[in-house]
Protein backbone atom coordinates (compact mmCIF):
# COMPACT_ATOMS: atom_id res chain seq x y z
CA UNK A 1 0.00 0.00 0.00
CA UNK A 2 1.22 3.02 -0.89
CA UNK A 3 1.28 5.92 1.22
CA UNK A 4 -1.18 8.46 1.38
CA UNK A 5 -0.80 11.62 0.11
CA UNK A 6 -0.02 15.03 2.06
CA UNK A 7 -3.04 17.04 3.00
CA UNK A 8 -2.11 19.46 0.71
CA UNK A 9 -3.10 17.71 -2.22
CA UNK A 10 -5.86 19.90 -4.29
CA UNK A 11 -9.14 17.88 -5.46
CA UNK A 12 -7.68 17.97 -9.03
CA UNK A 13 -4.26 16.11 -7.87
CA UNK A 14 -6.30 13.86 -5.79
CA UNK A 15 -8.25 12.76 -8.49
CA UNK A 16 -5.53 12.15 -11.16
CA UNK A 17 -3.85 10.10 -7.87
CA UNK A 18 -7.43 8.05 -8.25
CA UNK A 19 -7.61 7.47 -11.79
CA UNK A 20 -3.88 6.19 -11.58
CA UNK A 21 -4.32 3.84 -8.64
CA UNK A 22 -7.91 2.76 -8.63
CA UNK A 23 -8.22 2.65 -12.50
CA UNK A 24 -11.35 1.03 -12.93
CA UNK A 25 -11.88 -0.04 -9.75
CA UNK A 26 -13.61 2.27 -6.63
CA UNK A 27 -14.92 1.62 -3.33
CA UNK A 28 -17.67 3.44 -1.85
CA UNK A 29 -18.85 4.00 2.13
CA UNK A 30 -22.39 5.84 2.67
CA UNK A 31 -22.47 8.00 5.50
CA UNK A 32 -25.82 9.38 6.46
CA UNK A 33 -25.34 12.61 8.79
CA UNK A 34 -29.08 12.99 9.28
CA UNK A 35 -30.59 12.69 6.07
CA UNK A 36 -34.41 11.29 5.62
CA UNK A 37 -33.29 8.47 4.32
CA UNK A 38 -34.57 8.86 0.66
CA UNK A 39 -31.24 9.69 -0.72
CA UNK A 40 -30.20 6.26 0.69
CA UNK A 41 -33.13 5.08 -1.56
CA UNK A 42 -31.51 6.22 -4.59
CA UNK A 43 -28.06 5.46 -3.80
CA UNK A 44 -29.24 1.99 -3.16
CA UNK A 45 -30.64 1.68 -6.64
CA UNK A 46 -27.60 2.52 -8.36
CA UNK A 47 -27.44 -1.18 -7.51
CA UNK A 48 -30.20 -2.22 -9.36
CA UNK A 49 -30.09 -3.51 -12.86
CA UNK A 50 -31.15 -0.55 -14.40
CA UNK A 51 -28.27 1.56 -13.32
CA UNK A 52 -26.11 -1.28 -11.98
CA UNK A 53 -22.97 0.99 -10.97
CA UNK A 54 -20.53 -2.27 -10.82
CA UNK A 55 -19.88 -2.26 -14.74
CA UNK A 56 -18.58 1.22 -13.85
CA UNK A 57 -16.46 -0.09 -11.20
CA UNK A 58 -18.11 1.15 -8.50
CA UNK A 59 -19.04 -1.05 -5.52
CA UNK A 60 -19.98 -0.27 -1.85
CA UNK A 61 -18.14 -1.05 0.98
CA UNK A 62 -19.39 -1.19 4.89
CA UNK A 63 -16.12 -0.43 5.99
CA UNK A 64 -13.91 3.12 5.69
CA UNK A 65 -10.92 1.31 5.95
CA UNK A 66 -11.46 0.04 3.04
CA UNK A 67 -13.40 2.72 0.59
CA UNK A 68 -12.08 5.21 -1.44
CA UNK A 69 -14.72 7.46 -1.75
CA UNK A 70 -17.07 8.76 0.81
CA UNK A 71 -20.74 9.46 -0.23
CA UNK A 72 -22.28 11.74 2.69
CA UNK A 73 -26.14 12.48 2.98
CA UNK A 74 -27.45 14.36 5.48
CA UNK A 75 -26.95 18.23 6.70
CA UNK A 76 -24.79 17.02 9.17
CA UNK A 77 -26.35 17.08 12.60
CA UNK A 78 -23.83 17.97 15.28
CA UNK A 79 -24.16 14.46 17.38
CA UNK A 80 -22.62 12.61 14.60
CA UNK A 81 -19.47 15.08 13.69
CA UNK A 82 -17.06 12.90 15.74
CA UNK A 83 -18.12 10.34 14.16
CA UNK A 84 -18.01 11.89 10.51
CA UNK A 85 -14.39 12.85 11.16
CA UNK A 86 -13.19 9.45 12.82
CA UNK A 87 -14.70 7.89 9.43
CA UNK A 88 -13.01 10.77 7.41
CA UNK A 89 -9.39 9.71 9.26
CA UNK A 90 -10.14 5.73 9.26
CA UNK A 91 -9.58 5.98 5.09
CA UNK A 92 -6.87 5.73 3.71
CA UNK A 93 -5.77 7.98 0.61
CA UNK A 94 -5.92 9.63 -1.67
CA UNK A 95 -9.51 10.04 -0.71
CA UNK A 96 -12.54 11.69 -2.08
CA UNK A 97 -15.78 13.17 0.10
CA UNK A 98 -18.84 13.52 -2.37
CA UNK A 99 -21.88 15.64 -0.16
CA UNK A 100 -25.12 14.79 -1.81
CA UNK A 101 -28.53 15.90 -1.55
CA UNK A 102 -29.73 19.56 -1.04
CA UNK A 103 -29.15 18.71 2.97
CA UNK A 104 -25.74 18.42 2.83
CA UNK A 105 -25.36 21.60 0.43
CA UNK A 106 -26.55 23.53 2.85
CA UNK A 107 -30.04 24.36 1.22
CA UNK A 108 -32.46 22.54 3.64
CA UNK A 109 -31.44 23.09 6.90
CA UNK A 110 -29.89 26.47 8.69
CA UNK A 111 -26.69 26.17 10.56
CA UNK A 112 -28.04 25.84 14.49
CA UNK A 113 -27.15 24.10 17.77
CA UNK A 114 -28.56 20.88 16.22
CA UNK A 115 -26.92 20.60 12.94
CA UNK A 116 -24.25 22.39 11.15
CA UNK A 117 -26.55 22.71 8.35
CA UNK A 118 -23.66 21.58 5.60
CA UNK A 119 -21.54 18.71 5.07
CA UNK A 120 -18.25 21.21 4.09
CA UNK A 121 -18.49 22.89 7.79
CA UNK A 122 -16.94 19.53 8.83
CA UNK A 123 -15.29 17.27 5.90
CA UNK A 124 -13.58 18.73 2.84
CA UNK A 125 -15.96 18.09 0.31
CA UNK A 126 -14.61 17.89 -3.38
CA UNK A 127 -17.91 17.23 -5.08
CA UNK A 128 -21.25 18.19 -4.42
CA UNK A 129 -24.24 16.40 -5.83
CA UNK A 130 -27.22 18.79 -5.96
CA UNK A 131 -30.76 17.59 -6.34
CA UNK A 132 -33.53 16.62 -3.37
CA UNK A 133 -32.85 13.47 -3.69
CA UNK A 134 -30.86 13.51 -6.47
CA UNK A 135 -31.55 10.66 -8.96
CA UNK A 136 -29.86 7.48 -9.51
CA UNK A 137 -28.50 9.51 -12.93
CA UNK A 138 -27.21 12.63 -11.40
CA UNK A 139 -25.26 10.06 -8.64
CA UNK A 140 -23.74 8.11 -11.48
CA UNK A 141 -22.87 11.60 -12.90
CA UNK A 142 -21.23 12.97 -9.92
CA UNK A 143 -19.42 10.00 -9.09
CA UNK A 144 -18.01 9.96 -12.54
CA UNK A 145 -17.02 13.69 -11.88
CA UNK A 146 -15.37 12.39 -8.74
CA UNK A 147 -13.21 10.69 -10.41
CA UNK A 148 -12.48 12.16 -12.98
CA UNK A 149 -14.10 10.11 -16.19
CA UNK A 150 -17.16 12.39 -16.95
CA UNK A 151 -16.95 15.74 -17.58
CA UNK A 152 -18.42 18.88 -15.12
CA UNK A 153 -21.39 20.27 -16.87
CA UNK A 154 -22.73 22.58 -14.09
CA UNK A 155 -20.30 25.52 -14.77
CA UNK A 156 -21.93 26.31 -18.70
CA UNK A 157 -25.20 25.61 -17.24
CA UNK A 158 -26.81 29.16 -17.09
CA UNK A 159 -30.42 27.63 -15.98
CA UNK A 160 -31.54 30.97 -18.05
CA UNK A 161 -34.72 29.68 -20.31
CA UNK A 162 -35.08 31.90 -23.42
CA UNK A 163 -37.13 29.88 -25.39
CA UNK A 164 -40.15 32.26 -24.99
CA UNK A 165 -40.71 31.46 -28.63
CA UNK A 166 -41.33 35.36 -29.35
CA UNK A 167 -44.39 35.41 -27.79
CA UNK A 168 -44.71 38.90 -25.70
CA UNK B 1 -23.22 -14.24 -29.49
CA UNK B 2 -23.61 -10.27 -28.90
CA UNK B 3 -20.95 -8.33 -28.92
CA UNK B 4 -21.22 -6.97 -25.59
CA UNK B 5 -21.48 -10.12 -23.91
CA UNK B 6 -18.00 -11.23 -25.67
CA UNK B 7 -16.78 -8.02 -24.39
CA UNK B 8 -17.96 -8.21 -21.19
CA UNK B 9 -16.33 -11.61 -20.43
CA UNK B 10 -12.85 -10.41 -20.88
CA UNK B 11 -11.28 -9.06 -17.88
CA UNK B 12 -12.32 -5.23 -16.80
CA UNK B 13 -14.09 -4.36 -19.73
CA UNK B 14 -17.37 -2.22 -19.14
CA UNK B 15 -19.73 -3.01 -21.60
CA UNK B 16 -21.52 0.21 -21.37
CA UNK B 17 -20.42 3.77 -21.22
CA UNK B 18 -22.13 6.50 -18.69
CA UNK B 19 -24.63 7.89 -19.95
CA UNK B 20 -25.10 4.91 -23.22
CA UNK B 21 -28.09 6.96 -24.24
CA UNK B 22 -30.86 9.83 -22.86
CA UNK B 23 -32.21 8.39 -20.18
CA UNK B 24 -36.56 7.96 -20.77
CA UNK B 25 -37.09 8.30 -16.83
CA UNK B 26 -35.07 11.79 -16.51
CA UNK B 27 -37.66 14.08 -18.23
CA UNK B 28 -40.47 12.68 -15.28
CA UNK B 29 -38.32 13.68 -12.05
CA UNK B 30 -38.07 17.14 -10.73
CA UNK B 31 -35.49 19.50 -12.12
CA UNK B 32 -34.28 22.76 -10.38
CA UNK B 33 -35.93 25.72 -12.12
CA UNK B 34 -35.28 27.34 -15.21
CA UNK B 35 -36.30 31.35 -15.55
CA UNK B 36 -37.50 33.74 -18.48
CA UNK B 37 -35.54 36.75 -17.69
CA UNK B 38 -37.28 38.85 -19.70
CA UNK B 39 -40.90 37.76 -17.97
CA UNK B 40 -39.04 38.51 -14.26
CA UNK B 41 -39.73 41.64 -11.99
CA UNK B 42 -38.28 42.57 -9.39
CA UNK B 43 -41.61 42.60 -7.31
CA UNK B 44 -42.21 38.70 -8.95
CA UNK B 45 -38.64 37.60 -7.82
CA UNK B 46 -39.33 38.90 -3.96
CA UNK B 47 -42.65 36.64 -4.23
CA UNK B 48 -41.00 33.67 -5.75
CA UNK B 49 -38.13 34.42 -3.08
CA UNK B 50 -41.42 34.39 -0.11
CA UNK B 51 -42.44 31.20 -1.14
CA UNK B 52 -38.76 29.54 -1.83
CA UNK B 53 -38.97 27.18 1.68
CA UNK B 54 -34.92 27.09 1.72
CA UNK B 55 -32.33 29.58 0.98
CA UNK B 56 -32.21 29.02 -3.12
CA UNK B 57 -33.40 32.03 -4.09
CA UNK B 58 -32.08 35.47 -3.45
CA UNK B 59 -31.66 39.29 -5.15
CA UNK B 60 -29.51 41.58 -5.33
CA UNK B 61 -30.29 44.91 -7.55
CA UNK B 62 -31.66 43.30 -10.33
CA UNK B 63 -29.82 40.07 -10.37
CA UNK B 64 -31.86 36.93 -9.04
CA UNK B 65 -29.14 34.99 -7.43
CA UNK B 66 -30.20 31.02 -7.80
CA UNK B 67 -28.23 28.05 -5.65
CA UNK B 68 -29.01 25.02 -7.56
CA UNK B 69 -27.26 23.24 -4.68
CA UNK B 70 -29.95 24.57 -2.35
CA UNK B 71 -32.59 23.85 -4.31
CA UNK B 72 -34.90 20.84 -3.64
CA UNK B 73 -36.88 21.20 -6.59
CA UNK B 74 -40.09 21.55 -5.12
CA UNK B 75 -41.89 23.72 -7.60
CA UNK B 76 -43.46 26.98 -5.66
CA UNK B 77 -41.78 29.36 -7.59
CA UNK B 78 -43.41 27.71 -10.89
CA UNK B 79 -46.39 27.57 -9.30
CA UNK B 80 -46.86 31.05 -8.47
CA UNK B 81 -45.03 32.20 -12.07
CA UNK B 82 -45.81 29.40 -14.45
CA UNK B 83 -45.15 32.39 -17.56
CA UNK B 84 -41.89 32.83 -15.97
CA UNK B 85 -40.23 29.48 -14.35
CA UNK B 86 -39.97 26.39 -16.03
CA UNK B 87 -38.50 23.26 -15.28
CA UNK B 88 -34.46 22.66 -16.41
CA UNK B 89 -34.59 19.51 -17.05
CA UNK B 90 -31.00 19.56 -15.99
CA UNK B 91 -30.14 16.79 -13.40
CA UNK B 92 -26.34 16.47 -14.23
CA UNK B 93 -25.18 19.01 -12.09
CA UNK B 94 -22.21 17.43 -10.12
CA UNK B 95 -19.79 20.05 -9.08
CA UNK B 96 -16.34 20.59 -7.85
CA UNK B 97 -16.64 24.20 -6.63
CA UNK B 98 -19.94 24.92 -4.34
CA UNK B 99 -19.78 28.30 -6.02
CA UNK B 100 -20.30 26.56 -9.61
CA UNK B 101 -23.93 26.06 -8.63
CA UNK B 102 -24.78 29.91 -7.93
CA UNK B 103 -26.25 31.04 -10.98
CA UNK B 104 -26.54 34.85 -11.49
CA UNK B 105 -29.89 35.30 -13.47
CA UNK B 106 -30.43 38.85 -14.84
CA UNK B 107 -34.54 40.45 -13.96
CA UNK B 108 -35.23 41.94 -17.56
CA UNK B 109 -38.85 42.13 -16.99
CA UNK B 110 -40.45 45.09 -15.90
CA UNK B 111 -37.74 48.14 -16.02
CA UNK B 112 -38.35 51.60 -17.16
Amino acid sequence: MKPGPDETATAEELRKQIAAQFGRSLHIRTLDTGSCAVCEQEIRLLAAPHYDLHRLGFFFTPAPRHADLLLVTGPMVRAFEVAARKTYEAMPGPKVVVATGACALGGVYPSDPFVHGEVDAVLPVDVWIPGCPPSPLALLHGLGVAVGRLAEKTPGLTFIADGDGGGG
Amino acid sequence: MPLWFARGLRRGVVTTRYPAGPDGSAAALPTPPAFRPVKLTRELVDVMISVCPGPALTRTADTLVFDVGSCTACGRCARVAPHAVTPSGEFELAATARSALVKRIPIRGGQR
